[in-house]
């Protein structure tokens, strides 16, 4: 935590410190300082950086242009995300329907935050090179060098090689995450359903009345709070034991394949790898035939006379073993097939960690006459925490969000007999993203969609925080030895 | 970026109409004189270049082609079209659709419970706006489309009065599909016979009862109804007394002493292909989808006909079913609405149903295909017709789905007992409220 505040407060002071440089700049700047503020080549023409003067005035003229005439005919409608609803008319002679000049309130939307950005860009820029010119007159009064484009144009592939390497990606990041991110978050304070879907009708802000409807007036259907309240049980239960057993299974797994009495220890190694090899819809969906209600388990069980059996003593009422189709049943199948398409990957992370124990440890463990077992729990084990903890923790963020294994397995075989859940559109073995899922996808329904996504997002990055700063404490290495 | 192609093609439009305009007199008595379904005045004298998409069952394709082909030949002297061809499932066009509705084809099938959907979302085109295209090029007006098919596929077209598309087929049902070589025709007359003999036989009889399109047969055989709410829920009339004076309890009794019986098979939504073939069953309640899976395993014996007559209150009713179609939609969004909806108009048009028919035993929606001998000759389709007679157009919202299926689970795992009625009513009620609510959060 204290790392953080100082991580805080450093950024604050930063920001700070180049504001008052900037009023700083435009106080003490001369005339072609202050000249800069309307005409942002003007510094640098004064101080002779000629080429630097011309790209400048050319961006500011670029920057203009754009928001003349493109920005400023979205960004004006970004408070309403257009008024004018589409019409047509059907015109005989072209054949053609001739449309309104309507509004696109997704498009208003899209291309406002890009405008957005590309002036919060340019107002940085814009700070930036007051400050900049400001310098260039303090080294020329203080008679230093001033660069010229050239020596200005080196410079980028050497001291501030850094810039040149991460223009690239940080432009990425900005279009493929940052943009999309914003218009989902946007989404969310907007009505953009199946019955505000552009470019036929228009979608507006409405505030913060999607997570009103979410959470307050009983939720989105009439038993919300009972269907909520399991779900999000099961969706905890689910990930602890998806993540433990697969964590202990895959040391076990690596720990029996890599010992010196196993026989082929690469022949079994590539077996088991082999279920990461098949897509996981392929093998789920096969595994999803194989123990249907009526599948391969069902007719072998059926004929050594297990289903008899478990329908004499009352455990099952069908005349079928319903592995995937009953509450309970489906619960812990999902959790074992879960442990078989899991423990591969837990066993290929384990060996990487279990060849790396310092074999001096072990070997003094040996000498000092602690047995395997001890070994076990006193060395192995706590050297694979202490490695793998923070993997653990974006297991179980992971598993809380594991869409494929739930869904695969059950959409379409599960059906719930609990009319509470069934008004809800649930189902036992729904994780709440999966039953979010469902909620919100067949009806188009992208304003909840969003909604919904923020507050996982909010869940998994509070959980994460905690639980990183619990095991990533400055202190865990000492602990460990 | 789109405004501007708006700008421009908005300004292109002007001008077309204007050299229209000049050419008007002139135009129209050159073109006078050519083909036999001469079209009216307002044709432009130059041929337009067309360019169109249709989306199509996979199954279709090559039958698909020669359909555009022949509507290429059709048009030929009007416009240069060129009309792409690609897939999309009839059973999810809307998934795809929605996505973004002007990226989608101009022309697409679609089967008739995404019609609500659709039409919401402001994706259809109504057909009713194009009467003027239909009469000039066409030769038929909306009316004479309405009348050639079904009224059940014109009603399951049909929103506030608007016909938001073009019925293509008729053949979205199910019937009684059953192995005459154990079943006679007198067995198939009755749920009790059937289940009977079925029994007597060691064979079982198949029912989808995990589903509301299958389960919600019986409730409409009694004289139940189910109705799409204003705000996208369902009403139902279950919970309480039919027009035809049953209570929903009887019926669920009577669906309870069915799914009781030994013979009985609850089969899972989608499975009952697999369930024919696996040689158990002498009888299932499907469609013509499942036709091939029950001539491969009853040969000669496959038989089919209308659902069975079922015992509530002592009294044989016969069940309900509910009547599907598949349409062929107009995106809304089209470049060239007009010749989209003569491409449409043109793949359901007599002539090409019947060509449907003949190759690939789609049951048509025409009433002319339908009343053909070769239709009435087909097993499948023979049976469909008969039960359409019984059929209900099912309009319902979508949070109807889930607990019906749960509903009907509820039966077949003999979560209800025939004895509690109280029981009973308690969850028809909640089954009545779980489906009245709007869609989460409209």
């Amino acid at each position: 935590m204290k790392k953080g505040k100082t991580g805080l407060s450093a950024f604050f002071g930063a920001v700070g410190g180049f504001f008052k440089e900037f009023g700083e700049s435009v106080a003490k700047g001369d005339l072609f300082v202050k000249l800069s503020l309307v005409w942002m080549g003007a510094g640098y023409i004064r101080r002779k950086q000629i080429v630097k003067g011309i790209l400048m005035t050319l961006f500011e003229v670029a920057v203009l242009l754009f928001s003349v005439l493109f920005a400023g005919q979205y960004v004006s409608k970004f408070g309403t995300l257009g008024t004018v609803q589409q019409e047509s008319v059907f015109n005989i002679v072209t054949m053609q329907n001739e449309f309104n000049d309507y509004d696109n309130s997704f498009l208003i939307l899209l291309f406002s935050v890009f405008s957005l950005i590309v002036w919060a860009v340019a107002l940085v820029v814009w700070f930036c090179n007051i400050i900049a010119v400001y310098r260039l007159q303090k080294k020329a009064e203080a008679g230093e060098h001033i660069n010229t484009f050239r020596e200005d144009l080196i410079s980028l592939i050497n001291e501030k090689f850094h810039i040149t390497l991460l223009t690239l990606p940080v432009l990425g990041v900005v279009f493929f995450t940052i943009i999309p991110l914003f218009i989902l978050i946007a989404v969310a304070f907007t009505n953009y359903d199946q019955n505000h879907m552009p470019p036929a009708s228009l979608f507006t802000w409405v505030g913060f009345k999607n997570f009103a409807s979410l959470f307050g007036g009983g939720g989105l259907t009439s038993t919300f709070g009972y269907a909520f309240g399991k779900i999000l049980i099961w969706t905890l239960v689910w990930a602890v034991f998806a993540t433990i057993t697969t964590y202990l299974g895959g040391i076990l797994m690596s720990i029996l394949v890599n010992s010196r009495y196993t026989k082929f220890p690469k022949l079994w190694r590539t077996l088991f790898v082999i279920t990461i090899a098949v897509p996981q819809f392929v093998s789920l969906l096969l595994v999803r035939n194989f123990f249907a209600d009526n599948g391969i388990m069902n007719t072998f069980c059926a004929a050594i006379g297990l289903t008899d059996w478990l329908r004499e003593i009352g455990v099952i009422s069908t005349s079928y073993i319903p592995f995937l189709t009953a509450p309970g049943w489906a619960h812990v199948m999902i959790i074992l097939i879960n442990i078989w398409i899991g423990v591969p990957y837990q066993m290929l992370i384990a060996t990487g960690v279990l060849m790396n124990i310092p074999t001096d440890q072990l070997e003094s463990a040996r000498i000092d006459g602690a047995t395997p077992r001890q070994t076990f729990f006193h060395i192995t084990m706590p050297y694979m925490l202490f490695v793998t903890g923070p993997a653990l923790v974006t297991d179980f963020v992971k598993n809380i969000n594991n869409f494929n294994v739930i869904y695969l397995l059950t959409q379409g075989v599960f059906v719930t007999t609990d009319q509470m859940m069934a008004s809800s559109q649930a189902k036992e073995t729904d994780l709440l993203i999966t039953w979010l899922f469902n909620l919100t996808q067949s009806y188009y329904n992208y304003k909840m969609a969003s909604a919904i996504g923020i507050i996982v997002f909010i869940i998994c990055a509070v959980f994460t925080l905690i639980a990183f700063n619990k095991f990533l404490k400055g202190d865990r290495e000492e602990a460990y030895r | 970026m789109k405004k501007l192609v708006a700008l421009m093609m908005a300004a292109t439009m002007t001008f077309s109409l204007a050299a229209c305009g000049n050419q008007g007199g002139g135009g129209s008595s050159a073109d006078g004189g050519a083909g036999s379904g001469a079209p009216q005045a307002s044709v432009p004298a130059e041929k337009q270049d067309v360019s169109l998409r249709i989306w199509g069952a996979e199954e279709d394709q090559t039958m698909l082609q020669s359909m555009i082909d022949s509507f290429i030949e059709e048009y030929s002297d009007y416009a240069n079209l060129t009309v792409e061809l690609g897939v999309e499932s009839e059973a999810d066009a809307k998934d795809d659709v929605l996505v973004d509705i002007g990226a989608a084809a101009d022309v697409y099938a679609f089967a008739d419970d995404q019609v609500t959907d659709l039409v919401k979302a402001g994706a259809l085109q109504s057909v009713d706006s194009m009467d003027q295209v239909l009469q000039t090029y066409a030769g038929k007006s909306v009316e004479d489309v309405k009348s050639a098919n079904a009224a059940g596929a014109v009603e399951a077209a049909t929103r506030d009065g608007q016909l938001y598309a073009f019925p293509m087929t008729a053949d979205n049902g199910y019937f009684l599909l059953y192995d005459s070589s154990v079943l006679s025709e007198e067995d198939v007359k009755s749920w009790d016979s059937l289940l009977a003999a079925a029994e007597a036989a060691g064979k079982k009889v198949g029912f989808t009862l995990a589903s509301g399109w299958y389960n919600a047969s019986f409730f409409y055989g009694a004289g139940f109804s189910t109705v799409l709410k204003e705000d996208g829920g369902t009403e139902l009339d279950w919970a309480g007394t039919s027009p035809d004076g049953y209570t929903g309890v009887q019926v669920v009794q009577s669906m309870l002493d069915i799914a009781g019986n030994k013979a009985f098979m609850p089969v899972a939504d989608g499975d009952s292909a697999n369930q024919i073939a696996s040689g158990s069953l002498c009888a299932i309640v499907s469609g013509t989808w499942d036709a091939d899976a029950a001539t491969g395993v009853w040969g000669d014996g496959f038989a089919a006909t209308k659902l069975p007559t079922f015992t509530i209150d002592g009294k044989q009713v016969q069940q309900g079913s509910v009547a599907g179609f598949k349409l062929v939609a107009v995106n809304s969004q089209s470049a060239n609405v007009g010749w989209a909806t003569l491409l449409a108009d043109w793949i359901t048009n007599e002539q090409n149903q019947q060509v449907r028919f003949e190759t690939r035993t789609i049951g048509p929606s025409n009433i002319n295909v339908a009343a053909s001998d070769a239709v009435a000759a087909n097993v499948g389709i023979a049976a469909l017709a008969e039960q359409s007679a019984y059929g209900v157009v099912q309009t319902v919202g979508g949070s109807y789905w889930d607990p019906a299926a749960t509903f009907g689970t509820m039966i077949a795992q003999g979560t209800l007992s025939r004895d509690d009625v109280d029981g009973i009513q308690a969850a028809l009620d909640e089954l009545v409220s779980g489906v009245s609510q709007p869609p989460a959060a409209e």
